[in-house]
């Protein structure tokens, strides 16, 4: 393999940060170099980013991409990255939104610029590293290390009460971060023996398939259990608890209800820039984690919190709309509406139905497209006029009839409209909680999104654009510029296209969707599936040069099926079209009665 | 043929594309020649398939039987998109009912397109509103072709983003604006049920399959539905249709098979029969048909959309689009007939619907409102057919009126161009002799819509009326007799309205408050559709004359063209023995009392509007005239009502949850009282650490006092 396959993802997840140490060494005055920098660098990011997306297979192996290095073996931490279907979309996405954000903050970033840009490339690196990574340490590092430019770009950049939204911002999601961080420390310890310990993600979860299994079983039988292996015995004692820790911290980032009160103060007061990379891409890390580390590494957990966590994201999806119809400032409104539609994310994912959960994977591509272009048209008119009071215009599609045509496309593909993509994510949402086992009210309060979605968007849209140019200062706001049509139009060229085409985008996250599934399942009563097909296959490491620190081979205990990852031959041959269609057969509504 | 029924979508879809993004470069008489030449286009394919439908050789292989259909044909697209075990496929299929259709949609269309060029010969907009009126065509015939319910939901909700767009055509308005919104929500609403009931047919489906599945006899039978399920999804209409015709009936005693009244066994419908179930969905799909074709009780957004263009009121508000619950009606009547509380409920909404629309319509002064409440009660009447398992009647009382409302409202818009926009009929009077080809047209239209022999109105009302009265619902034998009689009120009150508007528009005198003195006729690129209009409106009674002898009984053209798509429906129904619809029984007595019923309105009309008030012109109106008056005029306050009892609340529950639960609850007593809390907890432990080393030392002093005199205890005991 030449150094560019083999380090491909690594090169995705660290140019920006080799384009941020170039901005840094760039002179403090040199805007439109620095700017330069950013945006050939978020570019390149991109196309590579492209490449991996166009160069993964959805039916070959489930990480694709991989790449592990020793980082600390003493603990069982090593650097390993690779993507499935779901992060390498996530990951285009971020790749994609990364130049769009330079373009938008071309003019309105006028302080400090040179920070500002390297803040942005950090943050590049972090949230691509984020999706990218499988080593819980890893993540942990890159999820952590996301918040401190936001923290800044909020702070530093943003409007009136930037520090007080700023602040907020970082305790919200940083209290959940410990949580987690506690949670991963635990799961290090109850997981494994001694002597072996990893914190690869593949290995914890393999390590905790059998037990899984034992309790999901013994949880149907009743409430007491005994008769456990050590390990069961532990995960069913402490699973909840590590659940708990793991959804809080990731009920935070997406956000759910009651805990997103810090949402809207974050986004009405981070400037355009930091609106768009919050709601585009690190709202889905909190649905990301769920689908990632959350649910599959606790099913059975997810299953007892399941009519909680989707009753949140309901009142989630009803709640936020209620909250969009009270609002008065765009930015808060355009905020508050994410709440309703990552709710449409979170209930397709805990219905654990394979339409569910397309939906669900479809819907936070989705959601990153369109909220994020509306805070970028949004971002567009505030620098002309500097009020996000919806009051203060009216009348606008006289003397701006592209800006409103972008807007009015991308707030029909906000409210699903058919032929948009947000119809096909909230399609395939409803569809799936309704197939699932959730009670079918679930559903049917859901629906009421699809109401109360064109009440608040058409609202503002209607304040915004029509009527009469009542203010003078409206009378004289331009058109947008060349750039500005360059930096809004891949967005909305998007929007339309994953609505008539969305297929593809589906195929490459089909498999991924699957083993979700599948996985999430096997906490469900009565899950007839076949563990080997839910181990994860990754790389080993190789081995060390000098055979001194060689890392001992652990003993088979409590895992009999670890043994499979360790034959090599086993991730070569393992055809994936037979795994897809064993597992294709577990489907929640099947399994509880 | 059937590789090219995309391009009667596509030409419009362009077209639309177009005008939109170049429109405003190439200049007006681009712009019109681009969108009429694409309709035009698209109405020349739609002859062609047309053609190709009515030939015997025509067959569709259907992937869900081992049958072959004849009279259709139809192409698969590919995947839009699928997951799971659903899926949705690109499929367009033309048969009789949609041939008709598609007709009528690039038909009236074109000629609404060539009005138009002149219409909005003036409006700077030109360009946008030729992208709209494309992409409605577009959108529409999407509606028609498409073979599954999903992909015509594209073109359900489709059709309602562009009476969106159209509707706030003039968005400086804000008023109108307002009135575009209020249609999407209300449609929107409409969506809501339709979706949900998607939802659950899908869930039908997969339970039905589940429970054939074990069944001896019918899993047999239906294994290629199987695999044509897998192939084309859950929700296409060939495999609903081909899952209905499966289905024996409920009093049949057949061993383990799926009947009816087998109760659902798993999944989250489980609990319920299959016949209960479909029946809930049929009362969603009704509420999306509700919300779209402006039946009881969500009918409030098509009066005040009429602040669109009149062209637009005419093609989308009348013509097409409102039609769209018909159609879907027509196309799942397979389904429709298994359930007779569905068809009761769907009979029943028509002719309230019918009746009350057109007491609203008395008293309204704008042309074109009156016009309004007149399409929303005769898409009653349409839904009085369908409910009662009439398709063919609905059917052709959908094109009839497509030609005879669009003629109306084009004469409205003619009228309005002649006299710089005037609306109110109490201001405008005697334009007979000024607008003679206006007035000739829109009187042909009237004679018609009021069902006089031998206009096509007639035919088409009598069809349903007689077809009301003859049908019978198993189980709600009551609801015919009461929906015909509720259709022969509705019938005089036509006459009564529709008449009441002519005579105030163009006989008479011309009011003192008109805004011109003379009005002047509109050009021929207005005049020419009127005049094709009127003319179909008379033609079009060859539809609705009962011609042909057949097996059974004699039949109408229509009734005799749309026998292949409709005949499933009626050997369903006659299996289940849902609904009974008698081919026979006196048809001249029937078309007397039409006949009578509509002179009798129409007389009513004269006789007040020529005689009565013209003579009491100085006599006061007594009070309670005048209340009654007045509360007509107010469509009856429902929409206050609505706006009291739903749309404030609402906004009142939404602010107050944001003060309260967000803000305060939320905001201000969790996350600031923690912050609180936490900095108070400091501030008072802050007094532990004062730094004082005396204090340190006696707080040291007393521990090891206290750690001494417990180790003391502790020994001596």
């Amino acid at each position: 393999m030449s150094f560019l396959q083999l380090h491909l993802l690594n090169v995705v997840i660290f140019a920006p940060l080799l384009f941020a140490s170039i901005v840094a060494v760039l002179p403090q005055a040199e805007h439109g170099q620095i700017r330069v920098a950013t945006l050939i660098g978020m570019i390149l990011t991109f196309l590579l980013a492209l490449w991996i997306y166009l160069g993964f297979d959805p039916s070959g192996p489930e990480f694709q991409f991989e790449y592990r290095a020793r980082w600390i073996p003493s603990l069982g931490i090593s650097l390993h990255t690779g993507v499935d279907g779901l992060a390498v979309s996530l990951v285009l996405l971020t790749a994609l939104l990364g130049p769009l954000v330079v373009l938008a903050s071309w003019s309105f970033i006028g302080e400090r610029v040179k920070e500002f840009h390297f803040g942005l490339l950090v943050l590049q690196t972090a949230m691509l590293g984020a999706f990218a990574s499988l080593d819980l340490i890893l993540f942990y590092v890159f999820w952590e290390a996301m918040l401190v430019p936001m923290y800044f770009i909020i702070g530093v950049w943003g409007s009136e009460e930037r520090v007080m939204a700023a602040v907020k911002f970082f305790l919200f999601t940083f209290i959940g971060s410990l949580l987690m961080l506690v949670a991963i420390l635990a799961l290090y310890f109850i997981s494994q023996p001694p002597g072996a310990r990893s914190f690869d993600y593949a290995q914890l979860y393999n390590s905790l398939l059998a037990a899984t299994r034992e309790v999901s079983a013994c949880a149907r039988t009743g409430p007491i259990c005994s008769n456990l292996s050590p390990l069961a015995q532990n995960l069913w004692t402490y699973g909840p608890w590590m659940f708990l820790a793991f959804a809080v911290a990731f009920a935070v980032k997406v956000p759910m209800f009651p805990v997103h009160t810090w949402l809207p103060d974050a986004h009405v007061q981070a400037p355009s820039a930091g609106s768009i990379i919050l709601a585009g891409v690190m709202l889905k890390m909190g649905t990301f984690g769920f689908w990632r580390y959350a649910i599959p590494l606790f099913p059975v957990a997810a299953r007892d919190l399941r009519p909680l966590l989707a009753a949140l994201s309901v009142v989630g999806i009803v709640y936020g709309a209620l909250m969009c119809l009270a609002q008065r400032d765009a930015k808060r409104l355009i905020a508050y509406s994410s709440v309703s539609h990552l709710g449409f994310c979170m209930l397709g994912m805990l219905a654990i139905t394979q339409e569910g959960a397309a939906g669900s994977a479809y819907q936070m591509l989705n959601h990153g497209i369109s909220t994020g272009a509306l805070f970028l048209l949004f971002g567009m008119l505030y620098e002309r006029r500097h009020v996000r009071l919806i009051a203060e215009y009216g009348g606008l599609a006289k003397v701006m009839p592209i800006y409103a045509a972008f807007f009015l496309i991308i707030t029909f593909s906000s409210i699903a409209v058919p032929g948009t993509n947000g119809f096909v994510g909230e399609f395939l949402v409803l569809l799936g909680t309704f197939k699932s086992a959730l009670p079918l009210f679930f559903g049917v309060l859901a629906a009421l999104g699809v109401i109360l979605g064109p009440a608040y968007m058409l609202w503002m849209v209607q304040r915004l654009f029509f009527g009469p140019l009542t203010q003078p200062e409206n009378q004289r706001v331009r058109d947008l510029s060349l750039r500005e049509i360059a930096t809004a139009l891949p967005l909305v060229v998007l929007a339309l296209v994953m609505g008539v085409l969305p297929q593809p985008f589906l195929n490459q996250m089909a498999a991924s969707t699957r083993l979700f599934v599948a996985r999430a399942s096997l906490g469900m009563a009565g899950a007839r599936v076949d563990l080997r097909d839910l181990e994860i296959k990754v790389q080993e490491l190789r081995p060390e040069p000098s055979l001194s620190s060689r890392p001992r081979q652990p003993p088979d205990v409590s895992v009999p099926l670890s043994r499979l990852d360790r034959n090599p031959l086993q991730i070569a041959t393992a055809s994936p079209d037979s795994q897809a269609s064993r597992t294709l057969a577990v489907d929640a509504s099947e399994l509880e009665p | 043929m059937a590789q090219m029924l995309w391009l009667i979508i596509a030409l419009p879809l362009g077209g639309a594309f177009i005008c939109g993004i170049f429109g405003r470069a190439l200049g007006r008489a681009n712009t019109n020649l681009i969108a009429c030449a694409a309709v035009a286009g698209s109405f020349a394919l739609s002859l062609l398939a047309f053609w190709a439908v009515n030939d015997p050789q025509t067959v569709l292989v259907s992937p869900f039987a081992r049958e072959r259909l004849h009279y259709a044909l139809g192409q698969d697209f590919g995947t839009w998109f699928a997951a799971g075990t659903f899926r949705v496929n690109f499929g367009l299929t033309v048969d009789h009912l949609a041939g008709v259709m598609i007709l009528v949609v690039t038909g009236v269309g074109f000629l609404i397109h060539v009005y138009s060029t002149s219409y909005m010969g003036s409006d700077e907009g030109y360009w946008r509103f030729f992208a709209y009126l494309n992409l409605f065509i577009a959108m529409m015939l999407t509606l028609v072709l498409a073979d599954s319910l999903p992909l015509l939901f594209i073109g359900w909700e489709g059709v309602g983003l562009c009476s969106y767009l159209l509707i706030g055509f003039w968005y400086e308005d804000a008023a109108k604006a307002w009135a575009g919104r209020k249609a999407f929500i209300v449609n929107r609403i409409g969506d809501f049920g339709f979706l949900i009931g998607m939802f659950l047919l899908t869930l039908w489906v997969s339970a039905f399959q589940a429970q054939t599945d074990n069944a001896s006899g019918q899993g047999r039978a239906l294994v290629q539905w199987r695999a044509g399920i897998s192939e084309q999804g859950p929700l296409s209409f060939g495999g609903l249709e081909e899952a209905v015709r499966r289905i024996p009936p409920a009093a049949a005693h057949m061993a383990d098979a799926v009947s009816l009244a087998t109760p659902i066994a798993s999944g989250p419908l489980s609990g319920v029969t299959f016949g209960q179930a479909l029946t809930v969905v049929l009362l969603l799909f009704m509420v999306g048909a509700a919300g779209k074709s402006a039946q009881l009780p969500l009918y409030v957004w098509l009066p005040d959309a009429m602040a669109g263009p009149t062209p637009v009121s005419a093609l989308i508000h009348a013509a097409t689009m409102v039609t769209a619950g018909v159609y879907l009606f027509s196309r799942i009547g397979f389904l429709l007939v298994l359930s007779p509380l569905a068809m009761a409920v769907v009979a029943l909404v028509g002719a309230a619907t019918a009746l009350f629309s057109a007491v609203i319509a008395f008293a309204q002064d704008d042309m074109k409102k009156v016009l309004a409440y007149s399409t929303i009660s005769q898409l009653g009447y349409m839904f009085m057919a369908a409910g009662l398992g009439i398709f063919w009647a609905a059917i052709l009382h959908l094109v009839t009126h497509a030609f005879f409302k669009a003629c109306l409202f084009l004469g409205a818009g003619s009228v309005m161009h002649g006299n710089a926009g005037e609306t109110d009929i109490k201001r405008l009077g005697g334009l007979r002799k000024e607008m003679p080809w206006t007035w000739a047209t829109f009187f042909i239209a009237s004679v018609a819509i009021t069902g006089v022999f031998p206009l096509s109105g007639f035919f088409s009302k009598d069809a349903i009326l007689h077809g009301v009265h003859e049908a019978r619902v198993a189980g709600y034998e009551w609801v015919s007799p009461t929906v015909w009689i509720i259709g022969l009120c509705a019938a005089f009150c036509t006459a009564f309205y529709i008449w009441r508007l002519y005579l105030l528009v163009f006989e008479g005198k011309r009011s003192p408050d008109s805004p011109v003195k003379h009005a002047h006729e509109s050009e021929w690129p207005m005049t020419v559709p009127l005049v094709v209009l009127a003319a179909l409106s008379i033609i079009g009674a060859v539809y609705g004359i009962p011609i042909i002898s057949s097996s059974a009984g004699t039949q109408t053209l229509m009734e005799n063209y749309l026998w292949p798509v409709f005949i499933v429906a009626e050997q369903i129904a006659r299996i289940q023995r849902t609904i009974s619809v008698e081919h026979e029984g006196s048809l001249w007595a029937a078309w007397a009392e039409a006949w009578a019923i509509a002179v009798a309105g129409t007389a009513l009309a004269v006789f007040l509007y020529r005689r009565y008030f013209p003579s009491k012109v100085r006599i006061p109106v007594p009070e309670l005239a005048r209340a009654i008056v007045r509360w007509d005029r107010n469509a009856f306050y429902v929409d206050q009502i609505y706006d009291a009892l739903i749309v404030r609340p609402t906004k009142f529950i939404s602010f107050v949850l944001y003060k309260l639960v967000d803000s305060l609850l939320i905001d201000t007593i969790f996350v600031r009282g923690t912050a609180w809390v936490t900095a108070r907890t400091g501030a008072a432990l802050r007094y532990l650490q004062t730094g004082d080393a005396q204090s340190y030392a006696a707080v040291m002093a007393l521990a090891v006092l206290g750690a001494a005199a417990y180790a003391i205890i502790q020994v001596l005991r």
